[in-house]
């Protein structure tokens, strides 16, 4: 049984191992399809213990994590407790950053009822299909994708035959058979986007990989699992034209003496902004996430 | 379940509707089972693969296109990314760089680019990638061309 492990945690390396050293003749009936197998049951019970998205929990509950940890940390969530009500986590899974984006997205919708949002995004996702198109993808890769959003975009919108619970909503964004895929559907438009202005992006890659454009969204945008970065939160929120806060939770300090904690609001280049938060402040983001080296959280301001 | 059935139904339909686009592809998708395909791709001009004919053994799982099909060769073949007892191919697109965006035809088309361009640095038949990593490119390509004549090419010719 630890050999199996041993082999799953070095990946593929070792599975060109065990065709080269006779001495595991054990392993070479192991082939990378049993390490994938393998792989997807640890998935499935990493799932077990936490679900895509999780409950609302009090900013205290963040705070347990690092009792006994660094000190600027615990500062630091002092100071998010007095903007921030509650934080939302979602699972590790290298999808974090849209999974909460998603889920922040449409609980937005939901409890403002934002019709006018729903009418300003249309426009962009078909602007986005025409991108997919553009670059050469077929429709059938696609299309069920953004299907499957444009109907969860209607669902959050009450009074209709379709219309769900909030509930209801929670339990979507943890069935794998919708959540994945709209996770996918923003990883097509990020890489669109990526893609179509190639030349904006280029620079900001090269810093990240060294590979082309192409070749980074297909290795690192488009694969479900691959982390997200400054360039695909930039990419998606610019496609969609939805501005993101991302706060900032790490050791960093500044030496003026009182902690503060930083966030970057990501704002997008097209004009026609949605409304913040249900009032009518444009230019605020009304998603709102925490991130923590390697990983993203909801948060929700108070 | 539903999703994947649906989706390789429209490459099904693709796949009828592109066959004259693609001649190297010839796929063909089980008649039972719409998760079992089987391929028959021709080997790549100007490489020891030429001339031969290579099926390729498709199964989908429930989960595609979110997961990548499991590919292997059936036809016996020596080339440094191709497990020489099982077929199992070594590609990263199968793997942890697999996406939606690929399909079976594109599957397809990526694995004859491999042929055509081995990567001997992963190997999963090390002989030949041990050939090719010592420069002895001579070495593996007749090796190569042997096993196209003896398993992918026809009797008759």
């Amino acid at each position: 049984m630890q050999s199996k492990e041993a082999v799953v945690d070095d990946g593929e390396i070792t599975s060109s191992l065990n065709v080269a050293n006779s001495e595991f003749d054990e392993w070479n009936n192991f082939g990378d399809d049993d390490i994938m197998q393998q792989q997807y049951t640890i998935q499935a019970d990493e799932a077990k213990k936490v679900p895509f998205v999780g409950d609302k929990e009090t900013l205290s509950s963040l705070a347990a994590e690092y009792k006994s940890g660094s000190p600027i940390l615990l500062e630091k969530i002092k100071v998010l407790e007095e903007q921030y009500a509650a934080i939302r986590r979602t699972r590790g899974d290298g999808n974090c950053f849209f999974r909460s984006f998603m889920f922040s997205y449409l609980e937005h919708i939901m409890e403002c009822q934002d019709q006018a949002e729903i009418d300003r995004i249309q426009p962009n996702i078909e602007k986005s299909r025409k991108a997919l198109q553009t670059l050469g993808y077929a429709d059938l890769t696609f299309e069920d994708f953004f299907a499957l959003f444009l109907e969860q975009l209607e669902c959050v919108i009450q009074g209709k035959e379709t219309s769900i619970s909030h509930e209801e909503l929670v339990i979507r964004s943890r069935d794998q058979s919708i959540s994945d895929y709209v996770v996918m559907f923003f990883r097509f438009v990020t890489s669109g986007e990526i893609q179509m202005r190639a030349e904006f992006f280029e620079p900001f890659i090269l810093g990240l990989t060294n590979t082309t454009v192409e070749q980074f969204c297909k290795s690192s945008v488009e694969p479900m699992g691959e982390e997200s970065d400054h360039v695909h939160i930039t990419a998606l929120s610019d496609a969609l034209g939805i501005p993101i806060r991302v706060v900032y939770l790490d050791r960093s300090s500044c030496d003026t003496g009182g902690v503060s904690v930083n966030h970057h609001d990501f704002m997008p280049v097209a004009g026609d902004l949605p409304n913040a938060s249900c009032s009518s402040e444009r230019n605020i983001p009304f998603i709102t996430l925490l991130y923590r080296p390697g990983h993203y959280d909801i948060l929700y301001p108070k | 379940m539903q999703a994947s059935r649906a989706r390789l139904f429209k490459e099904y339909k693709e796949v009828q509707r592109e066959k004259a686009v693609d001649p190297d592809i010839q796929l063909v998708c089980d008649e039972s089972n719409i998760f079992k395909w089987t391929a028959l791709v021709k080997g790549p001009s100007e490489t020891p693969y030429e001339g031969g004919v290579f099926q390729l053994a498709f199964s989908v799982p429930e989960q595609y296109p979110l997961q990548p099909p499991q590919v292997r060769f059936l036809t016996k073949i020596f080339h440094p990314n191709v497990h020489f007892k099982t077929g199992e191919i070594c590609l990263d697109i199968l793997k942890n760089a697999w996406s939606p965006a690929w399909t079976l035809q594109s599957v397809c088309r990526a694995i004859i680019a491999l042929m055509a361009h081995p990567e001997p640095d992963s190997p999963l038949n090390c002989d030949s990638g041990n050939l090719l990593r010592s420069g002895d490119v001579r070495g593996y390509q007749s090796m190569a061309r042997m096993y196209t004549r003896l398993a992918a090419m026809s009797k008759k010719g």
